[in-house]
């Protein structure tokens, strides 16, 4: 093998090394974020007592009907939560996230005692659409610190379906 | 044992190629048996479409698998045995094929969207996947990877990395959704999971290429070919994937086709070649740079270091791309460009450089090799047909001299010498560097085959 040959292997072998360590670092910083948001140790044994996933009269803004885990998309439907069941020195909200991820629905953050009046939280409709779009919401009660989410307290999962 | 074929290409007496079925084998036992684990948790546990359908496509999966792999092996066989092992591969993979499609159909898309609007996102996504396989073999410059090889790893992007991560991030998806905050660390989450099991679902199909046919992984020039062509393969079917999904989340808004449009516009068009593509083509490079390493150590350094950078590349994009918001104005599309440009030109850039270098290195190569072959005056290559040989704009400038002289006819006559005689400077570099393991009677034979094809284009 020439010497000319494998220096410009060399050189490719190194380049490639160096990417890797750019990517060694890309995941590290991921890792990083995962733990900021994910803060290990953070378990309260706090559960939330959600009432359960019932539809929504928009007229009323009550429930009505039994509890439900499935929906047609042109039913709207809301999450009931005994505040009650959370200690009144947690700061805490609810939201309601659609299958991209995105919030559809939320209330707080708040003192649970400050929440009481706020138990019915519907899931809203998207500006500029006639109805909720179709696929997994996930309902969550969750204890803040800081501002930033570090519990899940309850959680549901509701599906809409398509047709 | 293999005593005649053309060229010969596997010495039935090295040690080496035993050794690397043996790893391609165990690795293929290994995708198969987490198939059967992951789908069969799958659908006990979830119970969901996706389980049902990867409990289905478990045969059609097999099918592929020993389809292609009978196909991939069928050309080093000799003339005799070959035509009965192309029926026996097309057999399976077409048996395959058809089966999955009808699973898929089924439980996937029609559950979502329906067969039509699945067959049309298909036929949307078809010519833009195929234009950006000729790309990608046109890259390779000197010595192109045949056709056969490069659909191979499309297929295996398409079809076996795509139902090994179905089942993978089912799981994980289930499991982080049930245990995690939503918001931005469920989100990391998931982006380490598309990150982590796509690129070593599709990994695995580069890796078993390097594995079953080394005699066409000569460099990283071809690593990066066959990398890329595994990231358009997948590329194609998350599309499809993704574009039915949409149509069916927005139809009944009546704007199904426009959220298909722009599913297919950002990934068939905008990221064709930025996203999956770029992300494999690193692994790709990582395993032919290995393929020319002197030490094991090196080799698996270099390995680790592509599906590393796919991995941080790929997680990168999805855990970070929201970080730029799009504005819903008609500057949003520019700004859509832009996010792709900026979170992911950077990877392709990379991805780039390691081509340019690998040609310019693999090209000073093939020149040395020429003037050496040259020098034997054995009469494979004339001392002449050097600078035409070491550049494309001249081979092709030979080409289209033929064509005028002799047609069509007269075209390919020249195309199948020149490429020939590249094969044959190939064979001479690998043997120089010590790293292949076909008898010296295989140049031979590629000698004699370029003097047959000089006789015939003189005649």
């Amino acid at each position: 093998m020439s010497s000319v040959t494998y220096d410009q292997l060399r050189t490719l072998y190194r380049t490639l090394l160096v990417f890797a360590t750019v990517g060694v670092v890309i995941l590290a910083v991921g890792l990083v974020e995962f733990a900021y948001f994910e803060r290990p140790g953070e378990g309260s044994g706090v559960k939330a007592h959600i009432v359960g996933v019932y539809q929504f009269d928009p007229d009323t803004r009550q429930p009505v009907g039994p509890d439900r885990s499935e929906f047609h998309r042109t039913e709207e439907f809301a999450a009931v939560v005994d505040w009650s069941s959370i200690p009144s020195n947690m700061i805490v909200d609810a939201r309601w996230y659609n299958s991209f991820g995105s919030i559809e629905g939320q209330v707080g953050p708040a003192a649970p005692t400050e929440l009481a009046d706020k138990s019915v939280i519907p899931v809203e409709v998207p500006s500029g659409l006639h109805y909720v779009l179709p696929g997994r919401y996930t309902f969550v009660v969750e204890r803040l610190e800081d501002g930033v989410p570090v519990e899940v307290l309850g959680r549901r999962f509701v599906v809409v379906e398509r047709s | 044992m293999i005593t005649s074929t053309t060229p010969p290409a596997a010495d039935p007496r090295s040690r080496l190629r035993p050794a690397r079925y043996g790893i391609a084998l165990a690795l293929a036992a290994l995708v198969i048996v987490a198939l059967i684990v992951s789908s069969i948790l799958n659908y006990v546990f979830l119970d969901t479409i996706p389980g049902r359908t990867s409990l289905y496509g478990l045969l059609a999966v097999a099918l592929i698998t020993l389809g292609t792999f009978i196909l991939v092996r069928t050309f080093n066989r000799d003339r005799a045995m070959r035509r009965k092992h192309l029926i026996r591969a097309g057999v399976l993979i077409g048996l395959g094929v058809l089966l999955w499609l009808l699973v898929i159909d089924v439980f996937l898309f029609t559950q979502s969207a329906g067969p039509g609007v699945a067959a049309i996102c298909a036929l949307a996504c078809l010519p833009t996947t195929a234009f950006g396989l000729f790309v990608v073999r046109r890259m390779d410059r000197n010595h192109k990877e045949p056709w056969r090889l490069v659909l191979v790893a499309a297929a295996w992007g398409a079809i076996v990395a795509t139902s090994l991560v179905v089942w993978g991030e089912t799981i994980w998806e289930q499991s982080a959704q049930h245990a995690l905050v939503p918001g931005p660390g469920l989100d990391t989450s998931l982006a380490f999971m598309a990150g982590i099991l796509e690129e070593l679902a599709k990994g695995l199909a580069v890796l078993m290429l390097f594995l079953i046919m080394r005699n066409e992984f000569d460099d990283v020039v071809d690593g990066i070919v066959y990398g890329a062509a595994v990231g358009l393969g997948f590329n194609f079917l998350e599309s499809i994937s993704y574009m039915t999904n949409l149509y069916s989340v927005f139809s009944a808004e009546g704007a199904g086709w426009v959220a298909a449009g722009i599913q297919w516009y950002g990934r068939q068009v905008l990221g064709l070649f930025f996203g999956h593509a770029t992300y494999t083509a690193f692994i790709g490079a990582g395993v032919g740079i290995a393929r020319q390493l002197p030490s094991v150590r090196q080799k698996v350094m270099a390995i680790v270091a592509g599906f590393i950078i796919a991995i941080a590349g790929h997680f990168a994009w999805d855990a970070w791309a929201t970080i730029f918001p799009i504005q819903n104005t008609l500057f949003g599309l520019v700004e859509i460009h832009l996010r792709t440009l900026i979170m992911t030109g950077p990877f392709t850039a990379g991805v780039i450089a390691l081509l340019i270098f690998g040609i310019r290195y693999e090209g000073q190569n093939l020149l040395d090799q020429m003037r050496k072959e040259a020098a034997t005056a054995s009469g494979a290559i004339l001392p002449d047909e050097v600078p035409i040989l070491a550049s494309p704009w001249q081979r092709l400038r030979q080409r289209l001299q033929a064509l005028s002289r002799q047609g069509l006819p007269g075209y390919f006559r020249v195309s199948r010498l020149q490429t020939a005689q590249l094969d044959l400077a190939m064979e001479r570099w690998h043997r120089e560097r010590k790293e292949i393991d076909t008898p010296l009677e295989a140049e031979q034979q590629l000698r004699d085959r370029v003097m047959q094809l000089r006789h015939w284009i003189a005649a």
